[in-house]
């Protein structure tokens, strides 16, 4: 698959991948730099921030003790549950706005307005419904996957050109099968979009609901260590988390890459998705 | 034998200035293995009639009918080739000339003698596994046209299949589609706005009013066509008939906004 000469890429995509590599950490590798020599000159107090080296350290401690896999083990379960379930549900009424006013008429409403509700607001509600543990957990996951994922599917299938439905039927393909066969793949690159913003999600609200309605898992483990004052260790569990949920959205990444390797703009997909 | 048989045909589209009445009474007739080409100015309902006989569209009212049967939704008896080539973009050339095999039920070992064999008549070899924004628009359109004949269509639709090409894919596609007719004797239906396509191409010619768009003249095409394009084209037999239809669709033209001209071409 060749390249289109169309210069869309941007200089750093045209040098090597190490190059590209170097350039990309290096924002983060200037943040670190920063936090350690104003913590180390004594520019911020240690008691509100600990040095890089210190967190590092704990996160060593916390890995060797085997505390840090458990409770990852558990956030990530939570999280990747959670997404896959709202993402599929998000499809399917996506998928269903797009293609019955009956369904448009009766999702479109909801939609709207739960759209902009922070869902970590609910958490309470589902203590008081499903106690504490999992099932508020990935309640609060689930919720908060969902719309990102409804609304993509929605002006995803909406977009696909009606040219390609027609000419589907005409082949011969049932009105039914149109669904998964034209409207589906037509609309990839927007779900998978919206997925990837869910998959965003995910990680902030099984964090944030494990604060107050788990007993493990890294959100409660950060809360802990924040509530202990041990803020190397709080930091580490946070660390922990960017370290996986980056890793998750690269996968996705590459995923999408592949998946849409027939799409026009999969080279500008290229150049944003960063 | 009749193969479509169309009458008093009516539709109107709403538009944001109130309802466009964009067929008025079309009435058609067409021969089984005959090839029908339908010219007329832009928007003259043209490709709304060529939908109606898809079958995408409903008419407000008369009938259509292929071989006798109600027309009521699309049908596997008629093939349909679009002008902006509607392949799907996430499968394959090899895949996108399958989709039709599969969905007509067509045995799964009997699929890939005949994507091989499409492929090899559009000289496609070696496109097989290519998605299709990776092909130039004639290679497209011969993919478009190759996923229609594999499901052995009765009927071929085409709503300007080389509007889009360049002048020179346009002659070449003209021609491949020419000795494909000849080797199928298929009953196509086209639309052009083309005059010298529509001529070079087919048994028959109709020309359609400004909209609301109605049948208003046809010319039988009896020129030979058995030898090289040159040898038709540059005929005075051909010259003739060339100027009747295209006098005849500027007629059309003419009666509506002046700067809707057809396209005679300069040979």
């Amino acid at each position: 698959m060749s390249d289109p000469p169309d210069g869309l890429e941007r200089p750093s995509e045209r040098a090597g991948p190490w190059r590209r590599g170097i350039r990309r950490s290096l924002p983060v590798a200037i943040l670190l730099l920063v936090w350690q020599l104003a913590v180390g000159s004594d520019l911020i107090d240690r008691t509100f921030l600990p040095p890089v080296d210190a967190v590092v350290a704990a996160l060593w401690e916390m890995a060797r003790s085997g505390e840090i896999w458990l409770n990852l083990a558990v956030s990530i379960w939570r999280a990747f549950t959670g997404l896959a379930i709202g993402s599929l549900l998000g499809v399917a009424i996506g998928l269903a706005m797009a293609t019955s006013r009956r369904a448009d008429g009766f999702f479109g409403p909801l939609v709207a307005i739960t759209y902009s509700l922070p869902k970590s607001s609910l958490v309470p509600l589902f203590i008081l419904w499903f106690g504490i543990g999992d099932v508020t957990d990935i309640l609060t996951v689930v919720l908060a996957c969902l719309l990102p994922v409804i609304v993509s599917t929605y002006h995803g299938v909406q977009a696909v050109p009606a040219l390609l439905v027609w000419s589907a039927r005409a082949m011969g393909t049932p009105r039914h099968t149109v669904l998964w066969r034209v409207l589906l793949p037509g609309a990839l690159l927007s779900i998978l979009t919206g997925v990837r913003i869910a998959l965003g999600f995910c990680f902030v609200l099984t964090i944030s609901a494990e604060m107050i309605a788990a007993k493990t898992g890294i959100g409660k483990l950060i809360f802990l260590y924040g509530e202990n004052g041990a803020y190397a260790h709080m930091f580490a569990g946070l660390t922990a988390v960017v370290i996986v949920a980056y890793g998750a959205d690269r996968a996705l990444l590459a995923a999408m890459r592949h998946l849409l390797r027939w799409h026009d703009s999969v080279h500008a997909a290229h150049a944003h998705a960063r | 034998m009749i193969r479509i048989c169309v009458r008093d045909l009516h539709k109107r589209y709403r538009s944001r200035d109130g309802e466009v009445a964009a067929l008025a009474g079309v009435d058609l007739e067409v021969a089984e293995g005959e090839f029908v080409t339908i010219v007329g100015p832009s928007g003259c309902g043209k490709s709304t009639l060529l939908y109606i006989l898809g079958g995408f569209i409903g008419a407000d009212s008369g009938t259509v009918a292929v071989d006798g049967e109600p027309v009521a939704g699309p049908g596997v008896d008629r093939g349909v080739v679009f002008q902006e080539y509607a392949l799907f973009p996430w499968l394959t050339v090899a895949q996108n000339i399958r989709y039709g095999l599969e969905m007509t039920g067509v045995p799964r070992a009997e699929r890939s003698p005949i994507v091989e064999r499409l492929i090899a008549t559009i000289g496609l070899e070696g496109f097989e596994h290519r998605f299709p924004r990776e092909l130039s628009g004639g290679m497209k359109q011969r993919v478009a046209i190759a996923r229609t004949l594999a499901y052995d269509p009765k009927i071929l639709l085409l709503d300007e299949p080389f509007g889009a090409l360049d002048a020179l894919t346009r002659e070449t596609m003209q021609d491949e589609l020419l000795r494909l007719w000849q080797a199928t004797r298929k009953t196509v239906v086209m639309v052009t706005h083309d005059v010298n396509e529509a001529v070079y191409l087919s048994e028959r010619v109709l020309v359609m009013s400004q909209r609301p768009g109605r049948i208003v003249q046809q010319f039988p095409i009896a020129i030979e066509r058995s030898g090289e394009r040159e040898q038709t084209i540059l005929t005075e037999r051909f010259n003739t008939v060339r100027n009747e239809v295209w006098l005849a669709v500027r007629r059309q033209a003419g009666k509506g906004d002046a700067s809707e001209r057809p396209s005679a071409g300069t040979s």
